[in-house]
């Protein structure tokens, strides 16, 4: 395969595109078909073969302009026959004779090869790119310039002083061109590597720990997470229901056998899709973490249909009008201060809360309901209705509790995570977005 | 396909054309890839919303190759028997039946069980051969001869079983059937796949196959597709209707006006002998392209700053 496409499919990894060897190997008969002739042609063409949803599709128009971006012509063919005339060719050096030619096409081909043996492709860290510039350039011939320019200075004539400051200035437009050129290719192979170890990092740190300004990239991050349980879950399943003969199966597949039940069919039942409904706190005391959660209720929200969400503090009351209504930013801001609502910010009272939902919603919790409760299960010292939990937990599926609190702490002071502990089918200690990938899956 | 069309695939911009004659207006992506398509012998799957046109540009394909169209619709539970072939059964019963004495005949000679069967089979296979063989679209596509346009319309709509069990004929081109055996396709048919994306396909199958988005088309392309495919209209109702669509479009309704809508409100136009636009008329025949309740009333509601832009589109 050739080098430019194999480094464009690599740039499209980089960028998040999962581009198997078979869509290779199809691009490459793509373009021998098509040729590099017509940009817009292959860019369809390749955008065919390699992007395969929308949201693909422009991730990939977006590589493709910065992968196949052309440079601006050098404009340094001055007036130089004087100069270069009365030296044999070959104590120039081969850029130099470049610069001095204005071969642009011959520059382009030279830093590309060179960009090649040093293998550019595997630069992974901003902090690289002062290397991989200086080994461009020692690749190219940077170093013979300049010495040749330096005995060109030493001469001391008129004519070799003006062919040097030409030289010079062609080394600077080049170097300019070297050092964007390793920038581009930065943008095109590293951002993958580099994204990938924030994502990790990220991803173990306790949500709590995490600063402001990692917060758009949790915010993709969780949007990555949810879109992948999603794409996992959402397909309906087949389970059999077991010892049920399907009769007019039986009967359609016998026929062959004339009409003896030879090859027998037995029912099937399809596994619905989960119903979640999900109970969060927003109380003070777990603000720091709060903003996560409500993170990724609201990704949930826009990816799963059949959700319910509901908030508390001193009572309780469903949210999902919020998430529906309004964009991320204002739903979060909203939630976290109830505007809007008709919940009351005072003291967390899981009691009362407890009591809201079961008074208001206990109806549709059915066999199928998963009940996730997000919360650090600190009462205020107040009833904490472990009754109700109790006839939630028999009325649901599953009845989940995310504590962002350590199982150490569970039980200590006001905390009345112990006495709900019984009644809950999971209780786990959430404060990690790995710890939430882990219940979601589980969940789902 | 090849090399049979060969010609016909010669250049892009001739795909372009040839498909604008058949009545087609394709933009050069849609050209580009069919071409694609053509060379690399691929499944194209196309995927856009409801009404862009996507079983037509394989209805079209097919008239193109002047070759015949085989169109399997998906659903929830269909299977090989229904997709692939089927015996029939009625028919194996009843030249069973009808052969009764000459299968007496074959067997009299002999006595023994053992020899009876060993005579039957000498003749077994004629029962379980291509005289009996049901074929479904997809065998009918592999056994076309001279090739075909496959299309498998609304696959997002089948089963996960049957969406893998699509990816063994689309890159193989062949199937077994136990009795009969192997039967590879003469001429490689042309597929195409809709879908609609009321489920995310396997990554196996967007794999083996060219992807094709098709969105709503700008102006200037929709109004060329009215033009051909309603070609008594002027182009000053025609422009002032596609404005409409366009300002349509914009807001925020269920189910946004499709080409193939804007096609049937450009008909009746002509069927009331209508030169242009104007509000009373666009409310009398709304219901042509909107068609719930919430997005009538949401249309009418800006009906006529919509309808004012209409009609100074045609104008500029």
């Amino acid at each position: 395969m050739d080098s430019v496409l194999g480094n464009f499919i690599l740039a499209l990894r980089g960028s998040g595109i999962r581009v198997s060897v078979s869509e290779s190997i199809d691009a490459m008969h793509v373009t021998d078909l098509i040729g590099y002739g017509d940009r817009e042609m292959l860019k369809v063409a390749l955008s065919a073969t390699l992007a395969k949803t929308l949201a693909e599709k422009e991730i990939f128009n977006a590589t493709f302009d910065r992968f196949f971006s052309t440079d601006v012509p050098f404009d340094h063919a001055c007036d130089l026959e004087g100069a270069t005339e009365e030296r044999g060719d070959e104590e120039i050096p081969l850029i130099g004779r470049m610069i001095l030619s204005g071969n642009m096409a011959g520059l382009a081909v030279a830093m590309s090869q060179a960009a090649l043996s040093v293998d550019i492709t595997g630069i992974q860290f901003f902090t690289q790119k002062g290397i991989y510039v200086r080994r461009l350039m020692q690749q190219m011939g940077f170093d013979e310039l300049n010495d040749f320019i330096r005995t060109l200075r030493r001469g001391g004539d008129e004519e070799e002083a003006r062919l040097a400051n030409i030289l010079e200035q062609g080394r600077e437009d080049l170097s300019d061109r070297v050092r964007n050129f390793v920038e581009r290719q930065y943008d095109l192979y590293a951002g993958s590597a580099a994204e990938g170890m924030i994502e990790s990092y990220l991803k173990n740190a306790r949500l709590t720990n995490i600063e402001q300004h990692h917060y758009q990239q949790i915010r993709i991050i969780i949007r990555k997470m949810v879109k992948n349980l999603r794409d996992l879950h959402t397909r309906r399943k087949k389970g059999a229901k077991r010892g049920q003969l399907d009769f007019k199966k039986t009967m359609r597949s016998n026929i062959s056998y004339q009409g003896l039940p030879f090859d027998t069919r037995w029912k099937m039942k399809k596994i619905d899709r989960p119903k979640v409904m999900v109970i969060c706190d927003v109380s003070r005391s777990v603000s720091t973490i709060v903003r996560f959660f409500l993170l990724i209720l609201y990704s949930l929200n826009e990816l799963i249909e059949k959700i319910d969400t509901f908030i508390f503090c001193s009572n309780l009351v469903d949210a999902g009008s919020v998430f529906e209504k309004y964009d991320l930013e204002e739903a979060l801001v909203r939630l976290q201060t109830g505007t809007g609502l008709d919940i009351w910010m005072g003291r967390t009272d899981y009691g009362q809360s407890l009591r809201d939902f079961w008074e208001g919603w206990a109806g549709s919790l059915t066999r199928k309901t998963t009940v996730i409760i997000l919360g650090d299960a600190r009462n205020n010292f107040g009833d904490p209705e472990v009754g109700t939990l109790k006839k939630m937990q028999e009325r649901c599926k599953r009845l989940i509790w995310l504590n962002p609190e350590t199982p150490s702490l569970w039980g200590s002071g006001d905390s009345e995570m112990k006495r709900y502990l019984p009644f809950c089918h999971i209780a786990r200690e959430c404060n990690t977005l790995n710890h939430l990938e882990k219940v979601m899956h589980s969940l789902l | 396909m090849k090399p049979i069309h060969d010609e016909k695939f010669s250049t892009i911009e001739r795909v372009q054309r040839e498909f604008k004659e058949a009545g087609y207006v394709c933009s050069r992506q849609i050209a580009t890839t069919v071409y694609l398509a053509y060379h690399l012998c691929k499944p194209v799957l196309v995927e856009g919303p409801a009404g862009v046109g996507k079983t037509e540009l394989a209805k079209t394909a097919a008239s193109f190759l002047d070759v015949p169209l085989i169109r399997l619709q998906c659903y929830e539970g269909l299977d090989e028997s229904k997709a692939l072939y089927e015996w029939k059964y009625g028919k194996q019963l009843l030249y069973t039946q009808l052969l009764r004495d000459k299968l007496d005949q074959i067997i009299k000679g002999e006595n023994g069980l053992d020899g009876s069967i060993r005579k039957l089979h000498q003749y077994d296979d004629i029962f379980f051969s291509m005289d009996f063989l049901e074929p479904r679209p997809l065998l009918k596509a592999i056994q076309e001869k001279k090739g075909a346009v496959l299309l498998v319309d609304e696959v997002d709509k089948s089963d996960d079983e049957f969406e893998a069990f699509l990816l063994e004929v689309l890159s193989d081109f062949q199937v077994s059937i136990p009795e009969v055996g192997t039967i590879a396709a003469v001429t490689k048919p042309f597929v195409f796949l809709t879908s609609n994306n009321t489920r995310e396909l396997s990554e196996a199958l967007k794999r083996r196959c060219l992807h094709l988005y098709i969105p709503f088309p700008d102006q200037k392309l929709e109004r060329e597709i009215v033009r051909i495919r309603v070609p008594d209209i002027s182009e000053k109702l025609e422009t002032q209707l596609v404005a409409f669509i366009h300002e349509v479009r914009k807001l925020d309704i269920r189910k946004v006006p499709s080409i193939s809508e804007s096609i049937d409100w450009a008909r009746v136009l002509m069927i009331l002998h209508v030169n242009q636009l104007n509000v009373d008329l666009i409310q009398d025949t709304l219901n042509t392209f909107v068609k719930f309740e919430e997005d009538v009333r949401l249309v009418k509601e800006q009906l006529r700053s919509m309808a004012e832009k209409a009609i100074q589109a045609s104008h500029t």
